[in-house]
C-alpha cells in the first residue's frame, strides 16, 4: 500500500521479476535474430524487427492471460498477479516496436498520412481472405496503449477500480483483435503449421483456463442459501479456518466472512484497490489483507486503517449454535459493525 | 481455489513460502521453455528470402540515355549493342519525377539525352533500378540527343501473376509481395512508383511486365485495388530491350483464388 504515487513502488521481488521479464524478452530477440541470419541470411532488418517484436509480443500475451486464472485457480500463483502490470507494459512496448516499425515500413513515405493509410490502402472489408488486417492491429495496439499508460495506481485511484477494472477487460477485445490480425494477416502468407499450431494451443489453453475459473467461481454465486427470518443460512463454524474467510453471494455480491480471535466478520470480498477478492486473503496484523496486492481492512468496519482511506461494506452476523447466518442487507461502507463472538 | 498456508505480502518480507518459491520457479522455468521454442519455431518457419539487394547505405554512379516507355529510365550499354534499362524511382514511396524536373527544366525534353545519376541501386533476377535521393545528384552528361529503344509489339497475351511494385519487389522489402505487403504495394504505386505485373511459369521462371493503359500511358490509381493479389490480366505485350510492357485495360483484370504458384 503506499500514500503517494511514485512511478514504481521498487521492491526487491520487483527488481527480480523485472530482471526475469527483460531477461526473457532479450533471449527471444536474440534467439530469433540468430536463428534467422544464420538460417535464413537474406532477411532484412526491418522485417527482422517487425516478425521478431510480434511474434514476441503474442507470446508475452499468452503468458499474461494465464496468469489470472492460474492465481484463482492456485493461490501460489499470486505473486505473479502481483506484478503483471510490469509485464503488460513489457508487451506493451514490443507490440508498440513491431507495430510502429510497420507502419513506417508499409505506410511511411508516401501520399497520404500513415495512419490514414492503415486504414484506406487496403478497402476489402467485405472480404475475409483479403481483409485489411492491418487495422486489426493496430486497433489492438491502441488498446494496449490506454491500458499500459493507465498502468498505474494514480490512474486506478483517480478512475476508481470498477472503471479501471473495465477499461483493462478490453485486453480480452485486443486480443481478438490480435489473434484476428495474425490469422488473417502473416499466416495468409507464412503458412507453416507449427507456428499456426502454438497459436491454436495458446488459445485453447486461454480459453480452457478461463472457462474452468469461471465454472469453479460460478459454483459459489450459484449456491442457493436457505432463508430464516430474513437471514440467510452460510456455514458451519468450523467450515472457516482461523484467520481465513469463506465467499458467500448475498444478493448477487460476494461477502467475505472471516475468523478470527474468536470472533466473525463479514465485509464486501471486492478490494478497493483493484478488485482483488478479499475473502481469499488473510487476517495479518488484525487486518484482512488482500491476497493481490497486500491491502487492508479492519474486519470491523471495513476500513483500511488510517492514514489509508479505503472502505468496503460491512454486514451484520448471527450465530445459532455453530451455525453462521448473515444478514443480506449491506451497511454503508466503512460502517462499524459488532463482531460475532463464537 | 487450492490454499495453502503460506500468504505472500509483498511488503512483509520473508512471506514468500517454500511451495510458492517453488511453483514461482516452476512458472519461470516454463516461460523460458515455451520463449525458446516459440523463438525457434517462428525463427524456422519462416519462408526463405530472396536474394534481392538494396543498397541504402551505398551510392552509385550510372550514365545512360534518358527516356520514357512510359516510365523514366536510363538506358546502359553493358555490352557491345547490349542494353540494360534501369527503372528510375524516387525517394520512399514516389516516383522519379520531382528529382528529374529541375534537370527536364533546363534541357526543356530529357528524352534521349545522357544524363548522370547518383543513387541507391536496387536489383534482382536480371533487373536493376535505382533510388533518386537528391535532384543536385542527377547531372546533364551530353546535352547531344541519342537514340532511344523502339517498343516492338508482341501481341495479345493473358497473363497470370500479381501486381507488384518493383521498388519493393525488386530488393527494398522482404518479402515485397503478397498479403503482408500489398499495402505497401499499394501506397508505393499510388506514389507513382511504376505498376508491374510479376508471373512465374511452371519452371519456376519470372517475367515482369510494366503495366501501361491501352494507350502506353503510365497507370497507377485505376489499378490500386488489384495490386498484391494473384490475377489474371489480358493485354497488348511490347518489348522495350530487357523490359516487357503490357498495354491494360483494368477493367480486364479478373482477381483469382490464392491458389496461385506467385504464393
Amino acid at each position: 500500500m503506499g500514500l503517494d504515487y511514485q512511478l514504481v513502488l521498487w521492491n526487491k521481488h520487483k527488481k527480480t521479476y523485472d530482471k526475469i521479464i527483460a531477461f526473457s524478452m532479450l533471449l527471444y530477440i536474440i534467439l530469433f535474430a540468430v536463428i534467422t541470419l544464420v538460417f535464413n541470411a537474406e532477411t532484412s532488418i526491418e522485417t527482422l524487427v517487425i516478425r521478431a517484436f510480434g511474434s514476441l509480443a503474442i507470446i508475452m500475451l499468452h503468458i499474461i492471460l494465464v496468469i489470472g486464472p492460474l492465481a484463482r485457480l492456485n493461490s501460489n500463483f499470486l505473486p505473479i498477479l502481483y506484478n503483471r502490470r510490469h509485464l503488460g507494459v513489457s508487451m506493451f512496448i514490443a507490440a508498440l516496436i513491431h507495430g510502429g516499425f510497420s507502419i513506417f515500413q508499409f505506410h511511411a513515405l508516401g501520399d497520404v498520412n500513415p495512419i490514414y493509410s492503415v486504414f484506406t490502402s487496403n478497402m476489402d472489408y467485405a472480404s475475409l481472405t483479403n481483409f485489411p488486417f492491418q487495422v486489426l492491429g493496430f486497433l489492438a495496439l491502441l488498446i494496449l496503449f490506454v491500458m499500459a499508460s493507465t498502468s498505474h495506481d494514480f490512474f486506478l485511484g483517480n478512475l476508481s477500480a470498477k472503471v479501471w477494472k473495465r477499461l483493462h477487460m478490453l485486453v480480452y477485445v485486443a486480443y481478438a483483435l490480435i489473434i484476428a490480425h495474425v490469422f488473417l494477416g502473416a499466416f495468409q502468407q507464412e503458412t507453416s503449421v507449427f507456428t499456426i499450431g502454438i497459436l491454436v494451443i495458446g488459445f485453447v489453453i486461454v480459453v480452457s483456463l478461463h472457462l474452468i475459473t469461471a465454472f469453479k467461481e460460478g459454483k459459489i454465486d450459484a449456491a442457493k442459501a436457505e432463508e430464516k427470518e430474513g437471514w440467510l443460512k452460510v456455514c458451519d463454524i468450523s467450515e472457516i479456518e482461523e484467520d481465513r474467510a469463506k465467499i458467500f453471494t448475498v444478493e448477487n455480491e460476494r461477502v467475505a466472512i472471516f475468523k478470527y480471535d474468536g470472533k466473525l466478520s463479514a465485509i464486501h470480498n471486492v478490494c478497493k484497490h483493484q478488485g482483488g477478492p478479499l475473502g481469499e486473503g488473510k487476517i495479518i496484523d488484525g487486518c484482512i489483507t488482500c491476497p493481490w496486492h497486500g491491502y487492508q481492512y479492519l474486519p470491523g468496519n471495513g476500513q483500511s486503517p488510517p492514514p489509508f482511506t479505503e472502505k468496503v461494506a460491512t454486514y451484520a452476523l448471527k450465530l445459532q449454535g455453530e451455525m453462521i447466518y448473515i444478514n443480506p442487507d449491506a451497511f454503508n461502507e466503512g460502517t462499524e459493525v459488532e463482531p460475532c463472538n463464537y | 481455489m487450492k490454499k495453502n498456508d503460506e500468504f505472500y505480502v509483498p511488503y512483509i518480507e520473508g512471506s514468500l513460502g517454500a511451495k510458492t518459491k517453488q511453483t514461482l520457479k516452476r512458472f519461470t522455468m516454463g516461460s523460458f521453455v515455451l520463449i525458446i521454442i516459440a523463438a525457434l519455431l517462428f525463427s524456422f518457419s519462416q519462408k526463405p528470402f530472396k536474394n534481392s539487394s538494396f543498397e541504402l547505405l551505398n551510392e552509385t554512379k550510372i550514365t545512360g540515355t534518358f527516356h520514357e516507355s512510359p516510365y523514366p529510365m536510363l538506358r546502359v550499354e553493358v555490352a557491345e549493342n547490349t542494353f540494360k534499362n534501369i527503372l528510375l524511382l524516387g525517394f520512399g514511396k514516389s516516383s522519379a519525377d520531382p528529382f528529374l524536373e529541375k534537370l527536364q527544366n533546363d534541357v526543356k525534353n530529357l528524352n534521349g539525352k545522357t544524363i548522370s545519376i547518383e543513387g541507391n541501386l536496387i536489383y534482382y533476377n536480371g533487373k536493376t533500378l535505382i533510388q533518386i535521393t537528391d535532384d543536385e545528384k542527377v547531372t546533364l552528361v551530353n546535352a547531344k540527343n541519342t537514340k532511344i529503344p523502339e517498343k516492338e509489339t508482341i501481341g495479345e497475351m493473358t497473363l497470370k501473376g500479381e501486381i507488384i511494385d518493383p521498388k519493393c519487389y525488386f530488393g527494398v522489402m522482404k518479402p515485397g509481395k503478397g498479403k503482408i505487403h500489398r499495402s505497401c504495394a499499394v501506397r508505393c504505386i499510388s506514389g507513382g512508383i511504376p505498376p508491374v505485373l510479376a508471373t512465374t511459369d511452371n519452371n519456376n521462371m519470372s517475367t515482369y511486365y510494366l503495366l501501361t493503359d491501352l494507350k502506353g500511358n503510365p497507370i497507377h490509381k485505376a489499378i490500386l485495388p488489384f495490386i498484391g493479389k494473384p490475377s489474371e490480366i489480358s493485354g497488348i505485350v511490347q518489348k522495350v530491350d530487357d523490359w516487357y510492357l503490357l498495354k491494360i485495360n483494368p477493367k480486364n483484370i479478373s482477381i483469382k483464388s490464392n491458389t496461385s504458384l506467385f504464393y
